[in-house]
């Protein structure tokens, strides 16, 4: 195989197998992603926006929760700089995944990084995790999984913009309970990790009440940050990791 | 939501709705490489950061998960609580496709 995929010599994974992991584990995200993207481009069409700038918010932003809080927010004609701090704020979280991630990133050239981090959505830092935590991270991985991911939500937006609420109730089929439950597969994976318990438990108590008293998707950063800082407290495990995670390796770029 | 096409009133140019979703696209991306840029400023990671970055994962993704406890109807209570069991011994995909088989079960049979 002599894929220009930029991938570093000493590296044996199969760009082909990559992708067909990457495309693996991303199909089932789909199906609960691309409804909510059907959903979004409706409801920004019925809103007043054209179908352009419907795609141009998806397009942008690629981010859900934090493209529906706008819409609702210019929906009731708040000022510009109101809607940019919500957006802002809901996507914070994000900083918490960069950061995490960037240890992962030792494959990456300087502008597949930059890539990355336009496509950085909740689903693919958690596959990305997991994928680090067993193998080493590729950009063929990853970028698979985010172009797709990324292609498939301008998709429904703008299916969504056309046609209107194709999709009466996505609930009726279970899909808005797809991504919970996947999330807590995903979290379930990294239980052999030191401070695994303490640090989830937290996260949990953490997240419910915040849900509770300032609704989502204030609970993503609080709780995280809660069960961060748990993490933090109780330090570096002393004996090696359970986890059978390989050192990461850092490189110049 | 009310279907009504409160945009297109004149309190918002298509000017100010193209600058929304620009800057809005650059304050994500600032987010989404933020936490990056910080880390490359320290260079080095202390012990006791590295611990904490570790714990991002399983931190973040409990606090996606945790509200449905609370948010979600009965039937979604007890579909995460059996899920999370499940998930001790069964790969990822077969828990995702039991946990929304039972949600739309219970849903369908009006639970």
């Amino acid at each position: 195989m002599k894929l220009a995929d930029g991938l570093s010599n000493d590296m044996p994974a199969d760009p082909a197998s990559e992708r067909k992991e990457a495309v693996r584990t991303l199909l089932p995200v789909l199906l609960a992603v691309l409804p909510f993207g059907l959903v979004y481009g409706a409801v920004a069409v019925q809103e007043g926006l054209s179908v352009t700038e419907a795609m141009g918010f998806s397009g942008a932003i690629f981010a859900g929760a934090s493209q529906l809080a706008a819409l609702q927010l210019m929906g009731i004609g708040a000022p510009v700089w109101s809607v940019l701090l919500t957006v802002f704020a809901l996507n914070f979280r994000h900083v918490l995944y960069s950061a995490s991630l960037s240890r992962h990133l030792g494959a990456f050239s300087r502008r597949q990084k930059a890539l990355a981090f336009f496509l950085l959505v909740d689903p693919l830092f958690g596959a990305s995790e997991v994928r680090a935590a067993r193998t080493r991270l590729t950009p063929t991985f990853y970028l698979t999984y985010g172009v797709l991911m990324y292609s498939g939500w301008q998709l429904a937006t703008l299916t969504g913009a056309t046609f209107g609420n194709l999709i009466e109730d996505p609930e009726a089929f279970g899909l808005d309970f797809v991504l919970p439950v996947y999330f807590l597969g995903l979290v379930m994976s990294f239980r052999g990790r030191g401070s695994f318990y303490p640090v989830a438990g937290t996260s949990l108590l953490v997240s419910v009440v915040v849900y509770w008293l300032a609704g989502p998707p204030w609970h993503v950063s609080f709780g995280g940050l809660a069960g961060i800082a748990v993490a933090a407290i109780i330090g570096p495990p002393k004996a090696e990791p359970l986890d059978g995670r390989e050192p990461v390796r850092e490189e110049a770029p | 939501m009310n279907g009504e096409p409160l945009l297109s009133d004149g309190a918002w140019s298509v000017a100010s709705i193209w600058f929304v979703i620009l800057a809005g696209g650059l304050l994500t991306y600032l987010t989404r490489a933020g936490g990056h840029l910080l880390i490359s400023l320290f260079g080095t990671i202390p012990p006791r950061a590295s611990a904490a970055l570790d714990a991002v994962p399983a931190a973040v993704m409990t606090a996606i998960v945790a509200p449905v406890l609370v948010s979600g109807d009965w039937a979604e209570r007890v579909a995460i609580v059996v899920c999370l069991i499940l998930s001790f011994r069964l790969p990822l995909i077969v828990v995702v496709v039991i946990g929304t088989a039972m949600v739309a079960g219970a849903r369908a049979l009006g639970l």
